[in-house]
C-alpha cells in the first residue's frame, strides 16, 4: 500500500513527503551544472555544456536563453521540460508588457515561473517539472543586478551566487568561499568559470558564459574568450602550486637544515 | 479626420499618419503616435475605431516580439502581414470584431526588398506600391497614381509624401495639422521630420 | 433618430404582452389592435394587457430626451454627460479640478457631487459620463492597485493602473458603459495623467479636459497653461477653468473641487462656489488675485466707446 505514495499522483506520503517532487530534484541533480554570480553591477550566468556529437548542430542545443530583452534564464534538469517552461515564461513577459506597459521585473517572472512549477505539484494527471532554474537580469529603471533560483517544488529565492545541477553542492561551497559583493565584471566572470571548472573537467569547450551588464545589455562570451579565461585560471593555479611547491621545498629544506644542524651538533656534544 | 499614407521607393517604405486623437469635436491629443515599430524592420500605421486601434496594434506588437524571442529571428514583412490579416479576419466573425485599418510596411532584409501591405478591417490585404486610409485617401491615391515612382530616392519619396500632405491640407475640411513620418529601410526604422 | 423609442415600445410591448398573458391566461384572444387604444389605461381593466409610457404630452420626445439612443442603442437610460473635469501636468505635479453638478436631462439632480475619486493616496480618478460606472470601476481599480502593491512590493505606476482600467472597460465595449476619466498620479516616472474612456481609448498627455463643459474649460486652460507654472498659479488656473465651464455650460457648475498631486501623494486644496467665484472671486486663497472672475465684474467701469 505505501508503495503507491511514489506513483503518478503527487500526494503526501504519511511522513509528509511529496515523492514525485523529490524525484524531480533528483532529475535536477543529474542535469548539467549552471552557475549564477552577482557582481557589483553585473550578473554572470555560466553553464556546463554537454559535449555535442560530431554530426550535431550546436546551435540547436541551448541552455541559456533570453526570456525578454532584460531577463536571462538557465536551467538544470530535463531539457524538454525546460523548453516548455521557457515558452510559458516568454509568453508571460510579453503579456505583462501588454497589460502593464512595463517589462517584467526579475522577481515577477521568477515568481511566475515558480508558480507554474508549484501548480504542477498540486494537480492531477501531471508530473512536476524536472528542472531547477537560475534567472538573472535587471529590473526596469534599476541598476541592481538580480539573481533568482526556482526549484521543482515551486520554491524561489534570491541569491548573491548559486549553482544548480550536477555537483551543485561542491560549486556552491566554492562560491561561498570565494564570492564577494563588490566583484567587478572580470572578477565575476572569472569566479563563474572557476567555479564551473570545479565540476567541468573538460575545460573551456564545455562552458558557456553570458554576462549581463545593465538593463538589456547582454553578451555571450565566445569560445576563445572563455579559453583565455580558463588559461589564465590554469596559470594562476600553476603559479599557486609552484609557490606552494617552493614554499614546501623551502620549509623542507629548512627542516632538513635544522635536522642537519641538530645532527651536526649531536656528535660534537 | 484620421488619415494615413504610405509609399515605397528604392529600398525603403515611408509611412505617415496624422497625430490627432479626437473625441467628437475636441482634439484630445495632438501628438499621438499612430505608427508602431513592430520590429527592427517593420512598421505599422493603425487607424479606425478608437480603443480597437491601439488594442489591436499592441496585440500585434507583442505577438511579433514573442515570435522574435522564440525563434531568434524576425518575421518577414509578408509573413507578418499575413498573420495580421488573419488575426483581423478571425476577429471579423467574433462577437466583437476589431475595426482597424492598417498600413504595414517592412524591409525584407534577406531579399533586400521593401514591402508595403494595405489591410482593412474586413481582413482584405493587398500588396501595394503605395496606399492610404481615411479621408486623405480620396485625394492621395490619384495623386500617387500620378506621381509615385517605384525607384525614387528617399528624398524624392519624401517629396511625394509632402505632396499628399499638402493636398490634404488644402482640400480636406478639418485636415490634420501634424503627421508622424517613419521610414524603414535596410538600416532599420527611424522617424523623420517633414 | 427615433429608432430607440419605437424599438423600446415594440420590445417592451412584447415583454409586457407575455407577462400579461402569464397573469391572465384566460384572456389570450385579443387582437393587436387593442394595444394602441388601451395603451396607458389598460391596467385599469382587469386582464387587459398594457405597457407603461411616460404620462406626458409627447412620450416619444420625452423618451428621446431621457435615453441615449445615438451613442448606444442598448442603453436605456440617459447617463449624465453634463460635467466638466480637467487635469494637467506641470513642473509642480498634477492639478485636478472638477465641477460638482449632476444632471439628468435638464434636471439638476445634485450640486454637491464628488467627481474626483480618490483611488489611493497617490492616485486620483475623475468622473465624467455615468457616475455609477466611474464610481464602481474606479473603486474596483483601487482594489487592484492595492493587490498590485501587495504582490509586487511597490506602488503601481499610473501607466499600469490606467491600462488596467482601459483593458477592463474595453472588455465591456458596446455594452453600455459610459466613462470619460483621467487617471492622475505620481510614480517613479514623476507626475502622469492618462485619459481613459469607455471606448477603450487611453491617451497619455499633459493636459486633458472631459465632459460637456470641456470646450469652455479648454478655452481658459490652454491659454493659461505652460509647464513652469508655480503651484499657486496652477491651482488658480484649474479653478478658473472650471469656473469658466460652470458659467458657460448649463450642465456644469455649482462648485469646483480642486486637488493637487505631488511626490508625496494628492492633497485636497479646496471647494469653491462657482457663483461666488463669479461675483467675488475664490476668496483669500493662494494664487488668487482676489478679484471676481465674472466678465461684467472684471470689466466694470471700462468702455469701448470713443470718448
Amino acid at each position: 500500500m505505501s508503495r503507491s505514495y511514489d506513483r503518478a499522483l503527487t500526494v503526501f506520503s504519511p511522513d509528509g513527503h511529496l515523492f514525485q517532487v523529490e524525484y524531480a530534484l533528483e532529475a535536477v541533480k543529474k542535469g548539467t551544472c549552471a552557475v549564477g554570480v552577482r557582481g557589483a553591477d553585473v550578473v554572470v550566468l555560466g553553464v556546463e555544456k554537454k559535449s555535442i556529437l560530431q554530426l550535431q548542430d550546436p546551435r540547436t542545443v541551448r541552455k541559456v536563453v533570453m526570456l525578454d530583452d532584460h531577463i536571462c534564464f538557465a536551467f538544470a534538469g530535463l531539457t524538454a521540460d525546460g523548453r516548455v517552461l521557457i515558452d510559458k515564461a516568454r509568453v508571460e513577459c510579453q503579456s505583462h508588457r501588454l497589460t502593464v506597459e512595463d517589462p517584467v521585473t526579475v522577481e515577477y517572472i521568477t515568481r511566475h515561473i515558480a508558480g507554474i512549477q508549484q501548480r504542477y505539484t498540486q494537480s492531477g494527471g501531471v508530473r512536476p517539472f524536472g528542472i531547477s532554474t537560475l534567472i538573472v537580469g535587471f529590473d526596469p529603471y534599476d541598476t541592481k543586478p538580480r539573481l533568482y533560483q526556482t526549484e521543482p517544488s515551486g520554491i524561489y529565492s534570491a541569491w548573491k551566487a548559486n549553482a544548480i545541477g550536477r555537483s551543485s553542492k561542491t560549486v556552491r561551497e566554492f562560491l561561498e568561499k570565494n564570492h564577494r559583493d563588490d566583484l567587478t565584471r572580470e572578477e565575476a566572470i572569472k569566479l563563474t568559470v572557476k567555479s564551473l571548472l570545479e565540476v567541468v573537467q573538460t575545460g573551456a569547450k564545455n562552458i558557456e558564459i553570458s554576462v549581463m551588464e545593465s538593463y538589456g545589455k547582454i553578451t555571450h562570451l565566445d569560445l576563445t574568450q572563455i579559453e583565455a579565461i580558463v588559461a589564465e585560471i590554469e596559470r594562476e593555479k600553476e603559479a599557486e602550486a609552484e609557490r606552494k611547491r617552493s614554499r614546501l621545498a623551502a620549509t623542507a629544506a629548512g627542516q632538513a637544515a635544522m635536522t642537519q644542524r641538530a645532527g651536526d651538533a649531536g656528535p660534537s656534544q | 479626420m484620421e488619415t494615413s499614407f504610405a509609399l515605397t521607393g528604392k529600398g525603403y517604405v515611408i509611412i505617415a499618419s496624422d497625430t490627432t486623437a479626437a473625441r467628437s469635436i475636441v482634439k484630445m491629443k495632438i501628438d499621438e503616435d499612430k505608427v508602431k515599430a513592430l520590429g527592427p524592420h517593420l512598421l505599422m500605421a493603425h487607424s479606425g475605431e478608437p480603443g480597437d486601434t491601439l488594442q489591436f496594434a499592441e496585440y500585434v506588437e507583442r505577438n511579433i516580439r514573442l515570435y522574435n524571442i522564440r525563434h531568434n529571428y524576425s518575421l518577414s514583412p509578408s509573413a507578418a502581414a499575413s498573420w495580421v490579416r488573419r488575426s483581423l479576419a478571425e476577429s471579423l466573425r467574433s462577437r466583437h470584431p476589431y475595426s482597424v485599418n492598417l498600413l504595414l510596411g517592412g524591409y525584407d532584409v534577406p531579399a533586400k526588398e521593401p514591402h508595403l501591405y494595405w489591410i482593412d478591417y474586413l481582413g482584405t490585404m493587398s500588396e501595394v506600391p503605395f496606399g492610404a486610409h481615411g479621408y486623405g485617401s480620396y485625394f492621395a491615391l490619384s495623386l500617387l497614381d500620378r506621381y509615385h515612382n517605384p525607384d525614387a530616392s528617399l528624398e524624392e519619396g519624401i517629396a511625394t509624401l509632402k505632396r499628399c500632405i499638402d493636398e490634404v491640407a488644402k482640400r480636406l475640411i478639418v485636415s490634420p495639422s501634424k503627421y508622424t513620418v517613419k521610414v524603414v529601410d535596410k538600416d532599420g526604422v527611424r522617424e523623420i521630420e517633414v | 433618430m427615433n429608432t430607440f423609442a419605437s424599438r423600446f415600445s415594440s420590445t417592451s410591448a412584447g415583454a409586457e404582452l407575455s407577462k400579461a398573458k402569464a397573469i391572465a391566461m384566460e384572456d389570450d384572444d385579443f387582437s393587436d389592435a387593442s394595444w394602441g387604444s388601451e395603451a396607458g389605461y389598460g391596467s385599469l381593466a382587469k386582464g387587459v394587457p398594457t405597457f407603461s409610457i411616460p404620462s406626458v404630452a409627447d412620450p416619444t420626445a420625452f423618451l428621446r430626451l431621457h435615453t441615449d439612443d445615438s451613442s448606444d442603442p442598448n442603453c436605456r437610460i440617459k447617463i449624465q454627460h453634463g460635467t466638466t473635469t480637467l487635469a494637467f501636468r506641470f513642473k509642480g505635479g498634477v492639478i485636478v479640478a472638477v465641477d460638482s453638478r449632476a444632471t439628468a436631462g435638464s434636471y439638476v439632480a445634485s450640486g454637491t457631487v464628488k467627481k474626483v475619486i480618490e483611488i489611493n493616496p497617490y492616485l486620483l480618478g475623475t468622473m465624467a459620463g455615468g457616475a455609477a460606472d466611474c464610481q464602481y470601476w474606479e473603486t474596483y481599480l483601487g482594489i487592484h492597485c492595492r493587490l498590485h502593491e501587495l504582490r509586487n512590493r511597490e506602488r503601481i505606476s499610473v501607466s499600469a493602473a490606467s491600462k488596467y482600467l482601459s483593458n477592463l472597460v474595453y472588455g465591456y465595449k458596446g455594452m453600455g458603459l459610459s466613462m470619460g476619466t483621467m487617471i492622475c498620479g505620481w510614480d517613479k516616472t514623476g507626475p502622469a495623467i492618462f485619459y481613459v474612456d469607455s471606448d477603450g481609448t487611453r491617451l497619455k498627455g499633459d493636459l486633458f479636459s472631459v465632459g460637456s463643459g470641456s470646450t469652455f474649460a479648454y478655452g481658459v486652460l490652454d491659454q493659461g497653461y505652460h509647464w513652469d507654472l508655480s503651484d499657486e498659479e496652477a491651482q488658480e488656473l484649474g479653478r478658473r477653468s472650471i469656473y469658466a465651464a460652470g458659467h458657460r455650460d448649463a450642465f456644469s457648475g455649482n462648485t469646483c473641487n480642486l486637488y493637487h498631486v505631488k511626490e508625496d501623494g494628492w492633497k485636497f486644496i479646496g471647494n469653491y462656489d462657482v457663483s461666488k467665484m463669479h461675483y467675488e472671486g475664490p476668496g483669500d486663497v493662494p494664487g488668487s488675485a482676489g478679484v471676481a472672475y465674472g466678465y461684467d465684474i472684471r470689466v466694470e467701469g471700462r468702455s469701448s466707446a470713443d470718448s
